[in-house]
């Protein structure tokens, strides 16, 4: 032991220094927050409660029901259920997350060509009863709107590079039903 | 022996083959698009592309066959630069909505593209447009994503032959079209969904409600439907069956499936089915627990066994439910409430013919396996249209002429029209003078070896037409001339014989007839039958005068052999066949019957005596997936499972064993119970002790019981050999023991003024179950009266127009439907639709020597009706 160790013990140099540190700590804002009060915001790509992208245009979920986030879900907690419109057409009849399976990968969110599936920002949604916690389409859907909305949309665009733009055609060509425009050019 | 040298691998081959053949042979997957392996190669989507050392550009792997000494490379940078310049090139029009298309995630073109780019195209115009063609029922063409790789018109060509689709128009504007345009005009096999390897031709079932990764189980099971037995497989989710698929390499069908196989299996979930048993108080059909009508079914049997015996219940077996089923109903009848009368609708033809033509050849006679037909040079077919019946059966009759074989068809041909060279349509009733006639000739070219002395015998006596004699018939001499020309100069000759040859007055003679051919030009014989399980039925016993096994129970031997087997007694004297049964019914004598997943009121002819005769009964217990005509006159109506619900065996027509496995179970399942349960239950209760937890334990007993099936169990069915000769003892010693009726003679012709009625047996419908299924209701929605334009203008009639039908026994008013194929003085009706039974205006009888049901009288009179 040095003479240099000897004095600082003597002389208490690191609780000096530590309560240093605690007293300049009186003077700042405090970093914890009083939870249920003050809520924490969550950070770009959180990946919270589930939601349907609603369609600002139709006012339907953007999903057309391809199955692909129920094919990639390693937990297997999604199922899409959808039948032929009266114009042929493919309707999303139901759309199925039980979020208590849910191990919130986002590989959903990933594997969606049209950017149709989302995790909210909200995270509060702890509840008593399993059938709380078992998402309809109808329920997803709300959940956009209370949760994302038009804001969402940007946040989507900017955040997730929907897949959406790859399968976007030239003009005149043929694509989805209905939504043709011009004929073939030849 | 050719040596070839694949990415470096030695491979040896017995006989060239493809290269593309010897890769997979050797373990080497080559991509491909327009291959189907059993279809013609075409060489067209360049996929398969291989470098082959010391020629200058590509090959095409598919066509090229192997030489010895080839060095070939199937993966270098050269091949993948062309296969995916390839892909860019289909992608061109190829219509990117892969999210909305149903084939996605089992699409060809999709995998390929995945493994071999390209990741973006280069092409900026504008794609080629179609519309989406919703114009057939069943079937949906969308030509944009179509990759023109032609399988689906080889197949529809090649294996299929029904040369319904071809590619029409040029360039980028080539589509496959169906030749009659917007709807397809063809039999509706589906296999072209089978090949077709994007989503250009889908099915309309199940259109945009799943997507092929949310099949949870597939359960391979064989089709409910014919005697043929194909194997298929029932993709599920959540208990409900998805779709019905074929598979390559499974089971003897090769990937092929007819339209009521593929798309008929709906009626198993039409809402329909029974939940709960039903039993009649005060008068009305009401719902009852299964404690409740089991024990008042019990009671009664024993009740009316105990007070007029055994003699005086009566079963009826069917020819839809499994082997275990029919065992345990003849198990019920015979050996515990002791009665013999235990029939079923084969009655109606199979049963006799098959009875017959064993005792003619030995039992086995007709277990002759269906692939084998496809390697025969020739094919003759009498009485009935075996692409229609048994469809697949009829395809490999198609293979004959395709590889040049000659195919000869007494009657109307039907689906065989375009591979006759000839069509030889006796007048109805004068079939026996003509098959007399040919025999005759054939006996002239092809004298008998001395292989059959009885046989022999009898064609000793037969009366050989003249060729005057010939001439009511409507065949002349030289048309019998040329089949008995063709008949001898096939070599390795099949004989079909369908359900016409039999429904006829002397059924024992053009039987008869009918084995003499096949005796004189060394045939095989193969009986139509349009239910899956009729030859099962008949091996289980479920027949008047046979136990289990075929063995008769009038002989001493077998009856105490089964009795010593399972301990209990069985009455000596045969039993009551089904007519009888009716005849008993109504003259009193038969007091209760038991009627399991059959329908005689609309399956028999003359069916308002047939209600009245079942109305009149004591007891009537109807155990059926639906509420059928029959059913609704019950006193006791028990639900039972339907054919993807349960588990068991059918025997198919070639005498095949195979597995029918359940499908569905759970909570959305029908809520019948397994038929054999029911009647275990039953037996139970009136007094037999043994048990049974499983199916495996009745096809247990059954091995025991019958000595036919003796160490048959469900592995060697599974292992696909429970083909005849099983490895128990075929019953020999009986053949040769058989009566010809009228071979000295020859019929009257008669010569009716009013047309006959006919039965038609239609591809699409085939009884009570196919009438609950949409997509066959789509095909074919409703009863139709068809007959010849000619016969049509002599009644004031056209196509569309309504007419009606009626004789002494009943009246039925139908669409016409015009058909130039159609015989004069004849309309033909099918026996499918509710309130349409044909057969309830048919006049019958039962022949004395085969006891089979023969027409007669059924003439009807024709008139339009006015709106």
């Amino acid at each position: 032991m040095t003479l240099k160790d000897v004095i600082r013990k003597v002389f208490l140099v690191e609780i000096v220094k530590g309560m240093a540190l605690t007293f300049s700590r009186l003077f700042t804002r405090p970093v914890t927050r009083r939870y249920p009060k003050e809520k924490r915001p969550a950070e770009p790509g959180f990946r919270g409660l589930h939601a349907l992208v609603r369609n600002p245009a139709t006012g339907d979920a953007k999903c057309v029901g391809c199955g692909l986030c129920a094919a990639v879900c390693p937990s297997r907690c999604i199922n899409v259920y959808t039948s032929e419109g009266p114009e042929h057409q493919k309707v999303v009849d139901g759309y199925e997350i039980e979020v208590l399976r849910c191990v919130f990968c986002a590989l959903c969110v990933e594997a969606c060509p049209y950017g149709a599936i989302a995790l909210t920002p909200h995270y509060e949604y702890a509840d008593y009863s399993r059938e709380a916690l078992f998402m309809t389409k109808e329920r997803l859907l709300d959940n956009w709107d209370r949760y994302m909305g038009e804001e969402g949309l940007r946040y989507f665009d900017s955040f997730w590079n929907p897949k959406e733009a790859h399968f976007k055609p030239p003009r005149g060509q043929a694509m989805f039903k209905g939504r043709i425009i011009g004929g073939f050019s030849g | 022996m050719i040596k070839v040298t694949i990415d470096g691998r030695d491979v040896e081959l017995e006989h060239p083959v493809t290269v593309l053949e010897a890769a997979r042979k050797a373990g080497i997957e080559i991509p491909t698009l327009c291959y189907f392996e059993g279809l013609s190669p075409f060489g067209g989507c360049r996929l398969c592309l291989v470098e082959v050392e010391k020629l200058p550009k590509l090959q095409t792997s598919c066509t090229l066959m192997t030489a010895d000494g080839m060095v070939v490379r199937t993966e270098t940078e050269q091949i993948r630069a062309a296969r995916r310049s390839m892909l860019e090139f289909l992608l061109i029009n190829h219509p990117l909505d892969c999210p909305y298309c149903d084939k996605a995630g089992e699409c060809e073109l999709q995998d390929l593209v995945a493994r071999y780019g390209p990741e973006a195209g280069r092409f900026a115009e504008g794609k080629r447009r179609h519309p989406e063609s919703f114009d057939d029922p069943i079937i949906v063409r969308n030509m944009e994503r179509c990759v023109l790789c032609t399988r689906c018109i080889r197949m529809c060509s090649e294996l299929q032959a029904s040369y319904s689709i071809s590619v029409t128009g040029r360039g980028s504007h080539s589509f496959v079209e169906p030749f009659s345009g917007g709807r397809y005009d063809c039999e509706y096999c589906g296999n072209c969904l089978t090949v077709c390897p994007v989503g250009a031709i889908m099915s309309r079932l199940h259109r945009h409600s799943y997507r092929p990764w949310f099949v949870e189980k597939e359960t391979e099971t064989v089709c409910g439907f014919c005697g043929v037995g194909c194997s298929m497989v029932l993709q599920m989710r959540e208990n409900s069956i998805i779709r019905a698929i074929p598979r390559r390499g499974v089971g003897f069908n090769e990937g092929l499936l007819c339209a009521r196989g593929r798309f008929g299996y709906e009626y198993v979930e039409g809402g329909e089915e029974l939940t709960t048993p039903l039993m009649r108080v005060d008068g009305e059909l009401r719902q009852v627990s299964w404690e409740e009508a089991l024990s008042f079914t019990a009671r009664r049997l024993g009740e009316i066994r105990d007070e007029f015996g055994g003699g005086a219940v009566g079963a009826v077996a069917s020819g839809r439910c499994t082997n275990e089923d029919n065992y345990m109903l003849q198990k019920l009848m015979r050996f515990v409430i002791g009665s013999n009368n235990i029939d079923s609708a084969a009655r109606n033809y199979y049963a006799p013919a098959q009875i017959y033509l064993e005792r003619i050849f030995g039992q086995g006679i007709t277990a002759n396996l269906i692939p084998g037909i496809a390697n025969s040079d020739g094919v003759f077919v009498a009485g009935g249209d075996p692409t229609a019946i048994n469809p697949i059966l009829g395809l490999k009759i198609r293979a004959v002429w395709r590889s040049g074989g000659r195919v000869v068809v007494l009657g109307v041909p039907g689906g065989l029209k375009r591979f006759v060279p000839y069509e030889l349509i006796p007048v109805p009733y004068s079939e026996e003078i003509v098959l007399s006639a040919i025999v005759g000739r054939l006996l002239e070219r092809k004298p008998p070896g001395g292989a059959n002395a009885a046989l022999e015998a009898k064609l000793r006596d037969l009366r050989i037409p003249s060729d005057d004699e010939l001439g009511s018939t409507g065949v002349s001499p030289e048309d019998v001339a040329r089949v008995s020309e063709d008949l001898s100069s096939m070599s390795t000759p099949v004989v079909v014989i369908g359900p016409d040859m039999v429904q006829r007055r002397r059924a024992s003679k053009s039987l008869f007839l009918l084995g003499a051919i096949a005796y004189l030009t060394n045939a095989r014989i193969f009986l139509l039958a349009d239910r899956p399980n009729y030859q099962g039925l008949l091996d289980m016993g479920c027949l008047p005068e046979l136990l289990p096994g075929g063995r008769p129970v009038e002989l001493e031997m077998f009856r105490h052999k089964a009795e010593e087997a399972l301990g209990m007694k069985v009455p000596e004297q045969r039993g009551l066949n089904l007519f009888e049964m009716i005849d008993g019914a109504e003259s009193g004598r038969l007091k209760a019957l038991y009627v399991m997943g059959e329908n005689p009121v609309f399956n028999l002819p003359d069916g308002v005596r047939v209600e009245k005769a079942l109305g009149s009964l004591d007891l009537l217990v109807v155990q059926d997936v639906h509420l059928t005509e029959t059913a609704r006159l019950a006193d006791v109506v028990l639900p039972a499972t339907a054919w993807p619900e349960k588990e068991g065996t059918y025997t198919n027509l070639e005498r095949r064993l195979q597995r029918v496995r359940k499908a569905r179970r759970g909570k959305m399942a029908s809520y019948g119970r397994e038929d054999w349960r029911i009647l275990a239950d039953i037996a139970g209760r009136l007094g037999m002790t043994k048990t049974y937890q499983r199916v495996e334990d009745v096809w247990e007993e059954v091995m025991h019981v019958s000595a036919l099936h003796t160490g048959l169990g469900y592995e060697e069915m599974d292992g696909g050999r429970a083909l005849w000769p099983y490895y128990g003892e075929p019953l020999r010693g009986m053949e040769g023991d058989f009566t010809v009726e009228g071979l000295d003679g020859l019929p009257e012709v008669p010569a009716p003024e009013r047309p006959y009625l006919m039965i038609e047996r239609p591809l699409y419908h085939s009884g009570t179950f196919s009438r609950r299924s949409k997509a066959l209701l789509a095909i074919q929605p409703g009863p139709y009266l068809k007959m010849n334009p000619e016969l049509a203008r002599r009644h004031g009639l056209t196509g569309g127009d309504k007419a009606r039908i009626s004789n002494g026994r009943g009246v039925l008013e139908l669409e016409v439907r015009l058909d130039d194929d159609m015989p004069d003085n004849q309309v033909h009706v099918a026996n499918t639709f509710e309130g349409f039974a044909a057969m309830r205006l048919a006049g019958f009888g039962t022949d004395p020597v085969t006891g089979a049901l023969y027409m007669d009288d059924n003439t009807v009179r024709v008139e339009k009706v006015l709106r």
